[in-house]
């Protein structure tokens, strides 16, 4: 548990010694304000945080790749791996400090959002149930997008294809998903729901936490950390 | 101190990865301290310290960050001192608040050492440790391996021949990943018939004999 957090916290504070760490801060709150002021701060409207929470899930796709994309890649390109490898530290303790380090700075990423939240509380009387409920989804939605970019790291050669493979994954997931009930009819379609995190996230947004899409999207991320550390313990071993 | 000599592609790096659990034996099994490498890698680290070849360290570090990190990664009991000896050992005391990106090669190659013998390994496993370094950095850190193979074994790659006549007390050398000789100068020289050969044309010698033999040698 030492080492793993030893790695996390390195990568922790490295995230912010980057002007990218920032960079992608300042975007997601960009974004953010700029619907919160077109969609929710507009006089008669609900006192919600929806349409921020449905947004926030696009952009996540492509924010947390960005977080990832120099988790592994980066150390492969220095030879620090090769150091790592040669120290006491676990494959599982290594990938999971990555892990819990993108994770940290997620969470960093959306705290600013709670500024937001205040300003419903102050014109509003917002349900903080329901906005509560909306971040538990984000995070979580955010695991399974970092884990998965993780394991592009694991499995590239250079950050921009990292980032890319992330990324590619979840957009092509989400064009599946309007375009097959098209082409093989709602019987596919019905048949493929359960794999639809963008579905179920947003049974977050309105609030309901149903733990089925609460085990849905750990068991996705923990499945991203376990391949990561099958293919680094493969290399290990080859 | 062992010096650890072949050809390139010999197998050196690979030997000196496998050493240090950065890599499997393709067959058979490796022991440090008694410690079989497949099945307690962990407790092998722990008495092995590893410098690669170019010393991959993280730029944006300071170099006592980078330290303490290395610390951690070992679950080192009294860090601060540990961290305060290695210092002093590789002359690092007016660099330590620096970034490790903003040193130069020979102080980076010291930071290098300085995380390899951090958790005190009794085997030292350093690949080209001089590589790329002027010749006061070649200096510098030769005396520093020196200073440090007093309390420790130390296997070192090196493409400098003279390095390892000047500081080596046995060689073992590699051609095409076999062995082709081992032991310590005269009688290498001796058993060579080239006693007043230089390491060069030992080097040249024994390996020539090695792949006209295609296996073996001793």
């Amino acid at each position: 548990m030492k080492t793993c957090s030893a790695i996390a916290s390195r990568d922790f504070r490295a995230f912010f010694l980057f002007p990218s760490g920032y960079v992608v801060i300042a975007l997601f709150l960009l974004g953010n304000s700029i619907v919160f002021m077109g969609d929710v701060f507009v006089q008669g409207q609900p006192a919600t945080m929806r349409s921020i929470f449905d947004f926030d899930v696009v952009l996540l796709l492509f924010l947390c790749p960005a977080i990832t994309m120099r988790s592994i890649c980066e150390e492969r390109r220095l030879g620090t791996l090769e150091l790592i490898s040669a120290s006491p530290a676990s494959v599982a303790s290594f990938v999971l400090g990555k892990f819990l380090s993108s994770l940290a700075a997620l969470v960093v990423i959306l705290l600013p959002t709670l500024f937001l939240v205040v300003l419903l509380e102050l014109y509003g009387q917002p349900d903080y149930g329901e906005i509560a409920s909306g971040y538990l989804g984000l995070l979580l939605v955010g695991s399974m997008y970092l884990s998965s970019g993780i394991l592009a790291s694991v499995i590239s050669g250079s950050q921009t294809i990292a980032y890319l493979l992330s990324v590619f994954f979840f957009v092509l997931l989400s064009l599946g998903r309007e375009a097959l009930p098209a082409w093989t009819g709602p019987d596919a379609w019905s048949m493929m729901k359960p794999f639809d995190p963008f579905l179920r996230m947003q049974d977050f947004t309105i609030g309901l936490i149903d733990s089925s899409n609460v085990l849905f999207f750990l068991l996705v991320t923990s499945w991203f950390l376990l391949a990561s550390i099958a293919v680094l313990e493969s290399e290990r071993r080859s | 101190m062992v010096g650890f000599l072949g050809h390139n592609g010999a197998g050196k790096t690979t030997s000196m990865r496998m050493i240090c659990g950065v890599l499997p034996p393709s067959e058979g099994s490796i022991l440090v301290g008694g410690h079989d490498l497949q099945t307690h890698r962990a407790q092998a680290a722990r008495i092995v310290g590893y410098l690669p070849e170019g010393s991959p360290l993280y730029p944006e570090m300071r170099v006592v960050e980078y330290l303490r990190f290395r610390s951690r990664l070992y679950a080192l009991p009294d860090p601060a001192e540990a961290i305060s000896t290695a210092v002093d050992r590789c002359g690092l005391k007016d660099v330590v608040k620096r970034p490790i990106g903003h040193l130069s090669r020979g102080y980076r190659q010291r930071v290098g050492l300085a995380a390899a013998i951090l958790h005190d390994p009794s085997v030292l496993v350093l690949d080209e440790p001089t590589s790329g370094l002027d010749p006061l950095q070649v200096i510098e850190v030769r005396q520093l391996i020196e200073e440090l193979s007093a309390d420790r074994t130390i296997l070192l790659s090196t493409h400098v021949l003279q390095e390892v006549e000047a500081i080596c007390d046995r060689v073992i050398l590699l051609a095409r990943g076999r062995l082709v000789a081992e032991g310590d100068l005269p009688s290498l020289r001796r058993e060579s018939g080239m006693e007043d050969a230089s390491l060069e044309d030992l080097f040249v010698a024994l390996t020539a004999k090695a792949f006209s033999e295609g296996g073996v040698v001793s």
